[in-house]
């Protein structure tokens, strides 16, 4: 397989008439590696990845320098990303959101053509949760309930087209079921107006409602993962709900301008598929509720491929798709 | 309350530990330079710093990134004073007064009052956090989508206030920012909104390119207008001292500015900009000598001031109390004690008292340490003004450059930081004043959005804007407000 991809990609430059710059192993990286990050310094995102260009520079014997370049849903960065220098030296760590939920509600000057896949490292859960006085326990009675109840309810989310929101809509659509979208600016901002009573539902990652659900003042009864968290022992995972294959979730991975010379990437996937296995990286994902699962170029390819389809549908559903102009 | 005693007596142990002291001095001497450069704030600052403190224990890494958080609110009148520049968002009130203040000879008075106004407002605010913070984090949560819509439509009433010009270019004004408040991708609906296809537009324009050029850039382009540009005077040593006249007008501004900054700092937000122009309209009101703002009114720099570091106490109880952030930078915060594992929240007083009195004790100390960090400063930094402006201006040019692109690394930015300073230069000459622009821009789109989602939420019931504790809390002073200065009207005819 992964030497059918190498003479695949090496076909490819060659009927394109593009020599790849000569990456012999072993030589590369020749000089530092720039990682852009495409969100503002200090989120989880930024976290992530400078504790894993951190753990890798020793493995690269290259300084991987972090750039910040937030704004536009993280849009700006990868944009940047896709037209810098293929030879491997040029990054981006990305959350899976200006990859495959932004392109349906923004005029995006990417396609996946654009980039390569290099590896994903995890990811994180998004959850729903309701007050003390909701009428259900569990994740089966509450999709019941609200399918008893169309329209009554109202869900906070962390931004509208946001991953959140498609990551909802596409479980409710499939269990049949309409609730009234609220868009916040984040899940932060959702939690507080949740815990005020002026929503309904909670629907954001895990971090802000756990503490809340550990002192009892709110009830998590969904995840939009397939499996169940242990962080969250009353929640149901999609899969319980015969659902598995409606998983939505906020995950992380590397990707590399398209066009990269594969050695390059190969390069890049062993050394920072080693760095999100140290039991240091796995700490810091734990501590902010997400999960350690390591994937390789293909596999993330193909997610990324399979992911930005299903969620063109939700949102094409929604009506926020964009128009084309 | 003996209890508090006794848990801050072991906050004071955490504290003041030599490698905790440390960080706090740390965080505060960079905060006071994030705050002083344009540009670069709180925001910046602490996220250069939160890698560094991957390494540190919990309490250390908040001691010191709440210290940067703090210092920055003293550091960002500085540049606002002297040179008109607002070091941050919160200080740009405190150009109009401050400035004029340094015109007139006055610039060491301004920065000691800023500073002793600082260290006041953010004492008291700590004091607020230690004794109350449980009570207000829940009353905080009370002020829902409407609230929010009620609260922004009250500030923008006082918005007109700020301006010492004619009401007609003020209103103009506000009408620019909010209009401006409204380019980027509609938060509700995803839909475009002056945008011209471009990716650079979809959060919106820049509001701190937008206040460094029509502050900094256009301060900058007047001072090559011979005619037009009044030197801030460098005072002699003995000038530095604010006078006991001065002292007696800053005083109760402080105390005012105070419980504002504190009260507005519980609003998730904007509220550290808001409670800045909120005192100053407060202020203007009070006075008996109203027309003397806009020209060096102490009380116009000294409310102000205090206010936005009033906010700092208050806008940590969501975070430690809720574990949610209600800022951007608590945000940072967060993030730094959920890499040691460290969750804020109900639970984080029983879980790690260390972390949250260790925190509560170091802003006390923080506060002493930058009272004591600025007031001998106020020299130093007054003296700049003494460089010839063809030295001065174009350093001043390059620091809001590079503050600017550093927000996002964005070349369009710096565009819109170009064409602000030119447009601010041009509105300036024409007698507008361009605070209520910025304003208005920053209340306005907080005012929609809210707005928009309550009518959400109520499925298109205006009633909503009439219910709930919070809404009728804020109707209340909206009315109290109106009644006062309508009867101050009233005498005032009377008088007359």
């Amino acid at each position: 397989m992964r030497r059918l991809a190498v003479f695949a990609s090496a076909f490819a430059a060659a009927s394109l008439g593009l020599a790849a710059p000569a990456v012999a192993q072993g030589n590369f990286p020749s000089r530092q590696i720039t990682m852009i990050v495409p969100a503002p310094p200090g989120g989880g995102t930024d976290v992530f990845g400078r504790l894993l260009a951190e753990i890798a520079e020793a493995d690269l014997r290259q300084k991987v320098v972090v750039e910040n370049r937030g704004g536009a849903g993280g849009t700006l960065g990868v944009t940047q990303m896709v037209a810098g220098q293929a030879d491997g030296h040029t990054i981006a760590f990305v959350w899976n959101s200006p990859l495959t939920t932004s392109p349906h509600s923004l005029q995006v000057l990417y396609t996946p053509d654009r980039y390569a896949a290099v590896m994903s490292i995890g990811f994180s859960s998004y959850t729903m949760c309701v007050r003390p006085d909701f009428p259900a326990d569990n994740g089966q009675a509450f999709l019941a309930h609200l399918k008893a109840n169309p329209d009554k309810y109202t869900y906070g989310n962390d931004g509208v087209g946001g991953t959140m929101q498609l990551a909802a809509e596409r479980i409710f659509a499939a269990a049949g079921v309409k609730v009234r979208a609220v868009p916040f600016g984040g899940a932060g901002e959702t939690a507080r107006n949740f815990l005020g009573a002026h929503v309904d539902i909670y629907g954001g990652s895990l971090p802000p409602i756990l503490p809340h659900a550990q002192a009892g003042r709110a009830k998590c009864l969904l995840l939009t993962s397939a499996d169940a968290n242990p962080a969250l022992p009353q929640a149901a995972g999609l899969a319980s709900l015969g659902m598995a294959g409606e998983e939505t979730v906020l995950w992380w991975g590397l990707i590399a301008p398209a066009r990269t010379p594969r050695a390059a990437l190969d390069r890049l996937e062993a050394a920072f598929s080693a760095a999100a296995r140290t039991e240091r990286f796995r700490e810091a994902m734990a501590a902010q509720g997400a999960t350690v699962r390591v994937r390789g170029a293909a596999e993330t390819a193909a997610n990324i491929r399979d992911e930005l389809e299903a969620l063109g549908k939700v949102a094409r559903a929604l009506g926020i798709e964009r128009k084309a102009q | 309350m003996g209890d508090s005693l006794g848990h801050l007596w072991s906050g004071f142990g955490v504290a003041l530990s030599l490698k905790n002291l440390g960080l706090c001095l740390i965080g505060c001497l960079w905060g006071t330079v994030v705050g002083v450069l344009p540009g670069l704030g709180p925001l910046a600052g602490m996220a250069l710093l939160l890698p560094l403190t991957f390494g540190l224990d919990p309490a250390g890494a908040v001691i010191m990134l709440a210290g940067i958080f703090y210092g920055a609110m003293y550091g960002g009148s500085t540049t606002s004073i002297l040179l008109r520049v607002p070091g941050e968002a919160a200080s740009i009130v405190t150009c109009i007064d401050g400035h004029e203040m340094a015109k007139n000879g006055r610039g060491g008075a301004a920065l000691t009052i800023a500073a002793l106004g600082s260290f006041v407002g953010g004492t008291l605010s700590i004091v607020g956090l230690m004794l109350a913070a449980p009570m207000l984090a829940e009353a905080m949560l009370k002020v829902g989508p409407a609230a929010e819509a009620v609260l922004m439509a009250m500030a923008l009433t006082v918005v007109a206030f700020v301006s010492s010009g004619p009401p007609i270019k003020t209103a103009l004004m506000i009408l620019v920012g909010l209009a401006l408040g409204t380019v980027g991708l509609d938060q509700l609906t995803a839909s475009p909104r002056f945008m011209f296809g471009s990716l650079e537009l979809v959060d919106g324009l820049s509001f701190v390119a937008l206040a460094i050029g029509l502050f900094g850039i256009s301060e900058l382009l007047m001072s090559l207008d011979e005619r037009l540009s009044a030197r801030p005077k460098t005072p002699t040593l003995a000038e530095l001292a604010p006078t006991r006249a001065e002292l007696a007008e800053a005083a109760p501004a402080v105390l005012r500015g105070s419980g504002i900054g504190f009260v507005f700092g519980l609003v998730p937000g904007v509220s550290h900009i808001v409670s800045t122009f909120v005192s100053y309209a407060l202020e203007k009101r009070l006075s008996k000598t109203p027309e003397r703002f806009g020209k060096g009114a102490v009380a116009g720099l000294a409310g102000p001031e205090t206010a936005n570091n009033a906010t700092t106490g208050a806008a940590m109880i969501p975070l430690l109390v809720l574990g949610i952030p209600a800022i951007p930078a608590t945000a940072i915060l967060l993030s730094a004690l959920m890499v040691h594992n460290v969750q804020p929240g109900p639970l984080l007083l029983v879980e790690r008292p260390d972390v949250f009195w260790g925190l509560v004790a170091s802003m006390y100390v923080g506060n002493a340490i930058l009272v004591l960090l600025n007031v001998p400063l106020v020299g130093v930094f007054v003296s700049l003004l003494r460089t010839p402006m063809a030295y001065l201006a174009p350093a001043v040019m390059a620091i809001c450059v590079i503050g600017v692109f550093s927000v996002k690394a964005s070349g369009f930015d710096l565009a819109v930081m170009a064409a602000a300073g030119v447009a601010g230069y041009l509105l300036r000459k024409f007698g507008y004043d361009v605070a209520p622009l910025l304003l208005a821009m920053v209340i306005g789109d907080r005012m929609e959005v809210g707005f928009r989602r309550a009518l959400t939420i109520s499925q298109g019931d205006y009633g909503v804007f009439l219910r709930g504790e919070a809404v009728q809390a804020f109707l209340g002073v909206l009315a109290l407000v109106l009644a006062l200065s309508l009867g101050a009207k009233l005498l005032g005819y009377r008088r007359g």
